[in-house]
């Protein structure tokens, strides 16, 4: 009796010291997980108004070669606050973050977001480029 | 050997011990633990006793009512209600009443009334009702109607029942802080007509009467059915770019402009009472808080449900408006609450 409960504990011990032992899975700075994956780039976009409703007018144009997204709003969307959404290749990240309403008034520069990979490897700068319904 | 045994057996018998004292100790833990409490009926109290509730929510407007439901009773054996007071810090505007019915709920659900009680007075600061029935326990509501004179500041209810027995018993409610934002419901805005809007002064004027209001107007209201735009219902400032103005010729000298931010699904429950979602109470705090710097002039494609923050060219006031309903004639219902910055 007592040597099997010996070996329960030593078997116990030998889990629990493998499972503290064990390396812990790569975080960036984000606190997000780096994963092996290697795809870098945008699969769908949204500008949103500050009513939270979509002010896009037809699906956005991307083109994951020239790394531009281009989008056209309705008339009269207000230009310098829209929120933008990106749909990211998975365990990719964008940067900057968006952390809230964005201008993007400038029409003849565009804003730029990098996208980087889920191995943090590879970094994508797509350019958002708004047109407004005529 | 002997010793051996001995000793053997003195740790079984200690085993033993050790066993029987968990075994006992767990049965008395059962047993004390699902034995049954005695329930004693509580004794009701001999004194006249009160009690009470506030019953509407959200932010305390002036001109708006607050209602409160007061409770009283007494043992039969001890007498009966003779009348009840309710006194409040800051006297209440006119329509501040007490209802002289108390109130049960029927098995359908609806809030009966029995006249107890001669119709409330009101002198001042206090509003009585006095009892005309023999009844030892109600409950009646009082109606306090803000005034302009607890604007900013806060108010307390004290409400006092009396007996047969000569005793008195009272209870304070609050204090309560009366909101500084005001709120005017129902404009009715319409194309070409009844579509310049004032903030300051909380209404709607047509040409005319804007052309002699000029200063003050804040907004114009139009609807465009525009095939290939999404135009529609829409709040631009006068100063706005034209294009947003299609075919709006403005009086002379309404040329102000205004900071406007378009949300959707903001439905105040003041300005939206009917809206079945409309849980939701802006109050004095979010105005304070709302940053328009970054807003544009002009607010296009309103729906029904569709809210407009606006802050008003001099800084003097900050706006909510909501459109209650819109019609594809050209019409729309809205509904105000507006903030004093200055």
């Amino acid at each position: 009796m007592k040597k099997n409960i010996t070996i329960a504990l030593a078997i116990l011990l030998t889990a629990a010291t493998w499972i503290s032992c064990k390396k812990d899975l790569p975080v960036d700075e984000d606190g997000l997980l780096i994963t092996t994956r290697r795809e870098c780039y945008v699969s769908n976009f949204e500008l949103l108004g500050t009513d939270f409703v979509s002010v896009r007018v037809g699906s956005p144009v991307i083109d994951t070669t020239e790394q531009t997204i281009n989008v056209t709003v309705q008339f009269g969307a207000d230009l310098k606050n829209l929120y933008p959404q990106f749909t990211l290749a998975q365990d990719c990240k964008l940067d900057p973050k968006i952390t809230g309403l964005t201008d993007f008034s400038d029409t003849l520069n565009p804003r730029k977001w990098t996208v980087i990979s889920g191995d943090r490897n590879i970094r994508k700068s797509y350019s958002v480029i708004i047109s407004v319904q005529p | 050997m002997i010793v051996n045994i001995k000793k053997n057996t003195m740790q079984h018998s200690s085993k033993y011990i050790s066993y029987a004292f968990l075994l006992m100790a767990s049965f008395s833990i059962f047993t004390s633990s699902c034995k049954k409490e005695s329930y004693a009926l509580p004794v009701a109290s001999d004194k006249l006793q009160n009690e009470a509730i506030k019953r509407t929510l959200g932010p305390n407007i002036v001109g708006q009512q607050i209602e409160f439901a007061y409770a009283m009773a007494i043992l039969p054996s001890k007498g009966k209600l003779v009348s009840c007071t309710a006194e409040a810090s800051i006297a209440g505007a006119s329509g501040t009443y007490m209802e002289n019915r108390s109130f049960y709920t029927a098995q359908t659900g609806v809030d009966v009334g029995d006249t107890v009680g001669t119709p409330s007075v009101t002198t001042g600061t206090k509003t009585t009702v006095t009892y005309t029935v023999d009844t030892s326990a109600a409950t009646l509501r009082y109606f306090y109607v803000i005034p302009e004179a607890a604007r900013g500041k806060t108010v307390t209810i004290k409400f006092t029942a009396t007996s047969s027995d000569g005793e008195s018993i009272s209870t304070t409610m609050g204090p309560y802080t009366i909101a500084q934002m005001d709120m005017t419901r129902n404009m009715k805005v319409s194309n070409d007509n009844m579509m310049y809007i004032s903030i300051g002064d909380s209404t709607v004027y047509n040409a005319e009467d804007a052309a002699a209001h000029a200063a003050s107007i804040d907004l114009v209201y139009l609807y465009r059915n525009q095939p290939d735009r999404a135009f529609n219902h829409a709040l631009v400032a006068p100063a706005a770019d034209t294009q947003y103005l299609p075919g709006v010729i403005l009086p002379a000298g309404v040329n102000r402009t205004a900071r406007l931010l378009k949300t959707f699904n903001l439905q105040d429950h003041n300005l939206a009472p009917d809206e079945q979602y409309g849980g939701i109470f802006i109050d004095d705090v979010d105005f304070q808080k709302i940053d328009l710097s970054a807003s544009s002039n002009y607010a296009i494609n309103l729906k029904q449900d569709a809210g407009v923050w606006v802050e008003t060219a001099d800084g003097k006031y900050r706006a909510y408006i909501f459109v209650n309903s819109v019609s594809s004639s050209g019409t729309a219902v809205i509904s105000m609450k507006r903030f004093a910055l200055k």
